[in-house]
């Protein structure tokens, strides 16, 4: 069934890791698409969060879209995007569908990590004199750094397993290989290129937990607040 | 009681006895013949046309259409779950024996005879086929004075369009060097392929033969002529359950589809968005093949 020979085989082939399919390309290819997606979404989706938090309206947007975002077909709105804008501009149409992925969970990352916030943190900045600006600055911001970065972290694994697609509308990642070892029944290549996905995926997630931890301990707290 | 009993089960194994003992060509008609198909829409014509002729001449049929990829079906036919499937020779004998060499449909459909396993045959194959080929947009033809394949030799820089897999296929970039001393650099661009070609992101483009968007966006095809493409013709693929009468009106289908036929046929299907039965009886109707 798992034919490990074959695939050390397959990971110890430097044609495997070199040129415009090689593996080292694919690999960036991959991590592009899914960090220019996410860079993208949370431009968007951080500071509405964070203000939606902050004055307490709006909460309905956060659900509603986390619900929304479930039922959109993924690879259809990636195909109905490629084709409405045209096969010269594909590499904007993928990272537009994979930043609609990638929404839902920063923009509730942002804002359920403002509003646990206890009042009497907010009230006792408010009480000292700062401006709204200030209290998101130095309090809300650095208290909900560890939330934020957990919705990033969400959003990382959603469109980096979801980046596996690009390949169908002529992009590349690692998917190409899963792609191409389907149509050539190339299973080693298969089974290997699964592989690397299942590792850039779980080592991203790892990082991001480091700097949620390091954020947490650094600017806030590691666990949440009690409200009281 | 007991009585009726015993003579139930003598019956039985009467019955059974005597269903064992027939040679395949009796087979009762009222076993329905499974025809199943791909997951492609002009292969679902293919196969529609073959349930309308049996079930006409009186067989029962059950359809399984859409079936999705060699993988997933040809172990089913193997197994004896589907009847009778139409295939492509050169694409099934690539799937039994990657590394088969024959080009020609007459080597290719031999070869493919040879490599089917036990219990499976391959009707006589159809004149239509529908099978890889290298397209160029016209402008780009008629500037660089294109052909053939082998025209292509003078030029540099060609980009060339498909699917990932064209990337490893003997008549990708290695054959297209090998055969024809052509250097292309491969850019796999998938399902957008056509699209690819069209917007000029890539020179030439791997497209099935059979695609209306050929004729529909004029398209040029490059011949071939040292048969660099395995040639895949319409084949049928049929187990023991289908028998000599049912063989001869497959094959006379077979013989009546011509190349330009199945182009017509996925015409209809892209254009006008008919259904598979609609588009085959239509065609079999014309070919008076049915009334």
């Amino acid at each position: 069934m798992f034919d490990f020979t074959a695939l050390g085989a397959w990971f110890s082939d430097p044609e495997n890791w070199a040129g415009r399919y090689g593996l080292w390309n694919l690999v960036a290819e991959h991590l592009t698409l899914t960090l220019l997606a996410i860079a993208l979404a949370s431009i968007v989706a951080v500071p509405i969060g964070v203000a939606i938090g902050h004055y307490g309206r709006g909460e309905f947007f956060v659900v509603g879209l986390g619900s929304f975002s479930r039922a959109i077909p993924t690879m259809g709105l990636l195909f109905a995007l490629v084709l409405a804008t045209g096969v010269q501009l594909r590499e904007l149409s993928v990272v537009l569908a994979l930043s609609a992925i990638a929404l839902p969970p920063l923009l509730a990352g942002a804002y359920s990590g403002v509003t646990t916030i206890p009042a009497w943190i907010r009230d006792s900045a408010t009480a000292q004199g700062m401006t709204t600006w200030q209290l998101v600055r130095h309090v809300e911001l650095p208290l909900a750094a560890a939330s934020i970065i957990g919705g990033f972290r969400i959003a990382y694994i959603q469109v980096v397993s979801t980046v596996v697609l690009a390949p169908l509308v002529g992009l590349g990642g690692v998917g190409f290989g899963i792609i191409q070892g389907l149509a050539l029944r190339n299973f080693p290549q298969v089974t290997a290129s699964s592989l690397v996905i299942i590792m850039i995926t779980v080592a991203g997630d790892r990082v991001i937990g480091l700097v949620q931890r390091f954020a947490g301990a650094r600017l806030g707290q590691s666990t949440p607040l009690e409200k009281s | 009681m007991k009585l009726t009993r015993i003579a139930a089960v003598a019956a039985s194994i009467g019955l059974t006895l005597g269903v064992a003992g027939c040679a395949p060509s009796a087979v009762p008609s009222s076993e329905p013949i499974v025809i199943g198909s791909q997951a492609y829409y002009s292969n679902e014509i293919v196969a529609e046309a073959y349930a309308l002729v049996l079930e006409d001449a009186g067989f029962t049929v059950e359809r399984k259409f859409s079936l999705g990829q060699r993988d997933v079906y040809v172990p089913a036919i193997v197994a004896g779950e589907i009847d009778l499937f139409p295939e492509y020779t050169g694409n099934l004998l690539q799937f039994f024996v990657p590394t088969a060499t024959e080009t020609a449909a007459e080597d290719v459909y031999a070869a493919l005879s040879t490599a089917l396993p036990e219990g499976l045959t391959a009707l006589a194959m159809s004149p239509a086929s529908d099978q890889d080929s290298y397209n160029v947009t016209q402008e780009f033809a008629s500037a660089n004075g294109l052909e053939s394949i082998a025209d292509l030799a003078t030029l540099t820089d060609i980009t060339l369009g498909g699917a990932p897999e064209l990337a490893e296929r003997p008549y990708g970039p290695t054959g297209l060097l090998a055969m024809y001393g052509v250097t292309v650099t491969f850019e796999a661009t998938g399902d957008t392929t056509v699209e690819s070609l069209v917007a000029g992101i890539v020179d030439m483009a791997n497209v099935y033969s059979a695609d209306p968007r050929i004729q529909q966006l004029g398209l040029v095809t490059l011949s071939d002529p040292l048969g660099l493409f395995l040639a895949s013709n319409v084949v049928p693929i049929a187990s023991e359950a289908v028998n000599a009468d049912a063989r001869a009106l497959i094959d006379a289908v077979s013989a009546a589809m011509s190349a330009e036929d199945l182009v017509a046929l996925n015409v209809r299907s892209v254009d006008e968005k008919l259904s598979a039965a609609v588009i085959a009886r239509e065609w079999l109707v014309s070919e008076g093949l049915l009334d």
